[in-house]
């Protein structure tokens, strides 16, 4: 398989008469968005769109998902396949990315889910998403009693719509930069370089319930059995994300389509081992669940024979036994394991970082404490429900002062402690 | 006789399961129930850290046990129910307790609580009334 990415750079954000780009303006008709957007007879009335840049003093909260503008301009399938588009395989083609952009939803669902994306600021240092020009969708229920599995999937359907849409409307751009990318069939991905090692990637994704769901190919990951899938298949919009927890690692719809970890493994394909395949699995809550997942996940692993996995989770606690079982299970069957996840160390940084643990999970990168405390002044500008941060994950009634300051953990902060490293917090030696 | 019970301090999802054990207390003393009847011979069901929040964060907590009288301790239960309660009592003085919230938020805990069980209530059989729970009704 092959994808093209091609990438029109967007560096800011107008309103006019006519979606398009050009020179790095994304141009909204918000008119025409706020149209298709309210088509959905289970949103609001009072739907609104604004825009965010880098380095304004703005404050969105609380924000449930950031999705990153792509449109299929050629191959098979479409964007979001099963979600937005048919349900037809993707991952082949040509695909334009408008980089730089990115579309917001924000309101409140289950009010404590949700997170804050200071645009400058400290805690714009914490949120990738303080480096894309924002357009962002100011959601509300059209029943204040509304069911929130229904409001949950129009908030959903509506960041979608709307990232398709913007890239739509630019799919005759001409593209500043093509990546390309290429994954071939499992045999050849096997065989590229037979003397190095074969190297998986378990992708394991949030299915706990409401806001704790993840989408593959439309399908609930929380009612699959772990199944194989091609690293390009997830930058055409495969995997979307249901969940708002926690905000700080909550992987974003943005963060699927450009999986770090896939980029990466992709780049050392042939160099420094053979990338396999990816296998997607879940984090269900049941035990017996846990069991038949991680056990079939890692009997997948070692029918393709690999010798390695890299294993990454979404989320705190009940998915640290999904890692630990995913990886004790893997080391026994003969695969070495690299596990990828974040910390809730405490405040002081000196508790247990995960609910769970085994002897063979020995090799393990952190993405950062989620505890670590952080003040966040106060913005010109908010764009949401500031008092919000009283109730998020992360915050605490009082975090808000008078005049505007929120002191939060970074939890609370919107991709802060991505578990897929799409972060800046890091690590060295001194 | 094998039965599925709930164990739960979150009386929204206690009016609609057809088996469970209300506790009147917080989350920390829904796991040492559990914990105890672990003891007695009970399987855990499901994860008892299920959902996305420390333990000071979480004023509902439930979890499915499946009570076998007579039956040998079940280790991995057993460990796995011991880590939980050692984590909570790390946090013993600043446990969240469903009366200091206010009454909305505590809707939506005990909302998210109960979808956080829902797949797996429907599994074992113990929704009593399709699974519907509306919050706002069954607080009061």
């Amino acid at each position: 398989m092959r994808l093209e990415l091609h990438r029109v750079f967007v560096n800011k954000l107008v309103f006019g008469d006519k979606t398009g780009v050009r020179d790095g303006i994304l141009t909204v008709n918000k008119k025409e968005l706020l149209a298709l957007i309210s088509e959905d007879e289970l949103l609001g009335k009072n739907l609104d769109i604004d825009v965010a840049m880098p380095g304004d003093s703005i404050r969105i909260v609380p924000v449930k998902d950031v999705i990153e503008p792509r449109w299929k301009i050629e191959g098979n399938g479409q964007i979001f396949p099963g979600m937005l588009s048919d349900v037809d395989p993707v991952g082949e083609g040509k695909t334009l990315v408008l980089s730089g952009a990115a579309v917001v939803t924000a309101g409140k669902i289950v009010r404590f889910q949700e997170g804050i994306i200071d645009m400058s600021g400290p805690g714009a240092d914490y949120t990738p998403y303080s480096k894309t020009c924002n357009v962002v969708l100011l959601l509300e229920p059209a029943d204040p009693k509304m069911d929130k599995h229904d409001y949950e999937a129009a908030c959903r359907m509506a960041g979608l719509k709307a990232a398709a849409y913007l890239a739509r409307c630019c799919a005759e751009a001409k593209a500043d930069r093509v990546d390309a990318f290429e994954h071939g069939n499992i045999r050849e991905a096997m065989g590229a370089c037979p003397e190095l090692p074969k190297v998986g990637y378990l992708y394991m994704l949030q299915t706990q319930g409401l806001l704790h769901d993840t989408y593959l190919y439309g399908v609930d990951v929380k009612k699959i059995l772990p199944t194989v899938l091609s690293p390009l298949e997830v930058m055409d919009g495969a995997i979307v994300s249901g969940n708002c927890v926690s905000a700080c690692d909550k992987n974003s719809t943005y963060v699927h389509q450009n999986n770090p970890v896939i980029a990466d493994m992709l780049k050392r394909h042939g160099k420094d081992f053979n990338f396999v395949t990816c296998i997607v699995t879940n984090e269900n809550v049941t035990l017996a669940d846990k069991r038949r997942s991680s056990g079939y996940a890692t009997k997948l692993a070692a029918m393709l024979g690999l010798e390695g996995l890299v294993i990454t989770e979404e989320g705190f606690g009940n998915p640290d036994a999904d890692l630990i079982m995913n990886c004790w299970k893997a080391e026994r069957l003969g695969i070495k394991t690299a596990l990828l996840t974040d910390e809730y160390a405490g405040q002081d940084g000196a508790s247990q970082s995960l609910a769970d643990s085994c002897v063979e999970g020995n090799a393990c990168v952190t993405a950062g404490n989620a505890n670590e405390v952080i003040v966040l002044p106060p913005m010109k500008k908010v764009l949401g429900f500031p008092d919000e941060a009283n109730v998020i994950a992360g915050g605490w009634q009082g975090s808000l002062a008078a005049d505007g300051t929120i002191t939060v953990e970074l939890q609370a902060i919107t991709g802060a402690t991505s578990e897929l490293g799409y972060t800046k917090l890091g690590a060295c030696t001194i | 006789m094998q039965k599925c019970v709930v164990v739960t301090n979150n009386p929204a999802l206690y009016r609609i399961i057809s088996a469970g054990r209300l506790i009147d207390g917080s989350s920390l003393d829904v796991l040492i129930d559990v914990r105890d009847a672990i003891h007695l011979g009970s399987r855990m069901l499901t994860h008892p850290l299920c959902g996305n929040l420390r333990p000071c964060q979480q004023p509902f907590r439930s979890v499915l046990i499946q009570n076998n009288p007579e039956a040998l301790v079940h280790l991995e239960s057993l460990s796995m129910i011991e880590e939980a309660v050692l984590l909570y009592r790390s946090y013993q003085n600043r446990l969240l307790l469903p009366c200091m919230l206010s009454e909305t938020l505590c809707e939506d805990y005990a909302f998210v609580d109960f979808e956080l069980m829902r797949e797996s209530l429907d599994r074992y059989g113990l929704l009593s009334r399709n699974g519907a729970l509306s919050p706002d009704l069954a607080l009061r």
